[in-house]
């Protein structure tokens, strides 16, 4: 006997479809969109997180290369801060302006912020004030950075000038120089 | 397909459109359920990538201020050496014009050049020759100047000469300029 409405097969397809179909909006609703929602604010996020890390990348490579330049520019005194003082390297370099040239002993005065100085006693005989102002030349472009104090006393001791000064003796302090790297 | 009015047709809930049905479906739900894993996959990478991020970020800060205190060192250290050389050349013009300072009649035996002062031990022939040719000049320079004499053996003039600059007047000095 074939009735009138639907064949119960078709019955199961439509109950079946409209199973599925719920099931398909339920997983979209429920699930999918507030998933794809998080994932833009996450997106937007991560897109914000990227331009900062850039950013930051940015002034890390700015401040290396002005590190660089600075260093390069520099080099002469960093290494003259950074080479501890020798009495013999001294004395060999500069004797040459003198007739005699006495050092005294080398005493650690003050920490000066970064810098420890180290006075030096300097006796010597000179001909003519001209060596003196060579040695004053010289020691602007000497291993080390050196600053002649006051008092400077000058003796007439003949046809000699017998001079007597201190120096200060400058050097990074190797403490700030590790914690700076 | 053979026909019997004796053995009814099997017949199944799974027909071809029931089949066809479930294959669309089942489709469906696959690509439903990729994109879920895929946003779920992505979701993962970007708190990966965040957390990877914000450790770079703290060892980018390490490094920047490591390197900004090396800038730091280097500035203080170029103001220092400048200062030094300065100190220098400034010295040997203040020797150079000590020198050039002394007239040829007068003899010095000893000269003391102090932070913010000069004395001056010699022998002048009298004391018109130091007033004129030595003071004039000291005194244009320092703010202070004494002067004692004394006889030598051979009739001319032992001095000592003692000049000061006030630092106070030199700052007001400097100001003006």
């Amino acid at each position: 006997m074939r009735s009138s409405g639907l064949s119960r097969q078709n019955i199961y397809v439509l109950i079946s479809s409209l199973v599925l179909l719920i099931m398909v909006l339920l997983f979209s609703f429920l699930v999918l969109i507030p998933k794809g929602k998080e994932y833009r604010i996450k997106r937007s996020e991560m897109i914000k997180v990227k331009k900062e890390a850039y950013r930051y990348e940015k002034f890390n490579n700015d401040t290396l290369s002005l590190l660089k330049k600075l260093q390069g520019a520099n080099r002469y005194t960093i290494t003259a801060l950074s080479t501890p003082f020798s009495e013999d390297r001294f004395l060999k370099q500069h004797k040459k302006y003198f007739k005699t040239l006495n050092l005294s002993k080398r005493v650690v005065s003050e920490k000066d912020g970064v810098f420890l100085t180290y006075d030096v006693n300097t006796s010597s005989k000179i001909s003519s004030p001209k060596s003196i102002y060579d040695f004053l030349d010289a020691i602007n472009k000497s291993d080390w950075i050196i600053g002649v104090n006051f008092p400077i006393k000058f003796t007439r001791e003949g046809d000699m000038i017998y001079s007597t000064f201190s120096m200060k003796v400058y050097e990074t302090d190797k403490k700030d120089l590790n914690s700076s790297k | 397909m053979r026909y019997s009015y004796i053995n009814p047709r099997k017949k199944s809930a799974f027909t071809e459109d029931m089949q066809l049905l479930l294959i669309f479906f089942s489709i469906t739900l696959l690509m439903l359920s990729l994109t879920y894993i895929f946003l779920l996959f992505k979701e993962y990478k970007f708190t990966e990538d965040k957390k990877n991020m914000a450790q770079k970020q703290v060892d980018l800060n390490i490094s920047i201020y490591n390197m900004k205190k090396q800038i730091t060192l280097i500035e203080k250290q170029n103001i220092l050496a400048e200062n030094i050389h300065t100190k220098n050349a400034v010295l040997k013009d203040s020797i150079t014009n000590l020198f050039d300072l002394v007239p040829q009649r007068i003899t010095l035996s000893e000269a003391t050049l102090l932070e913010n002062g000069l004395i001056l031990q010699g022998i002048t022939p009298n004391k018109d020759v130091y007033n004129f040719m030595l003071q004039a000049p000291l005194r244009s320079i320092f703010h202070r100047t004494y002067s004692s004499f004394y006889p030598a053996n051979n009739g001319w003039l032992r001095f000592v000469s003692t000049n000061y600059i006030d630092k106070e007047e030199e700052e007001d000095e400097l100001d003006a300029e």
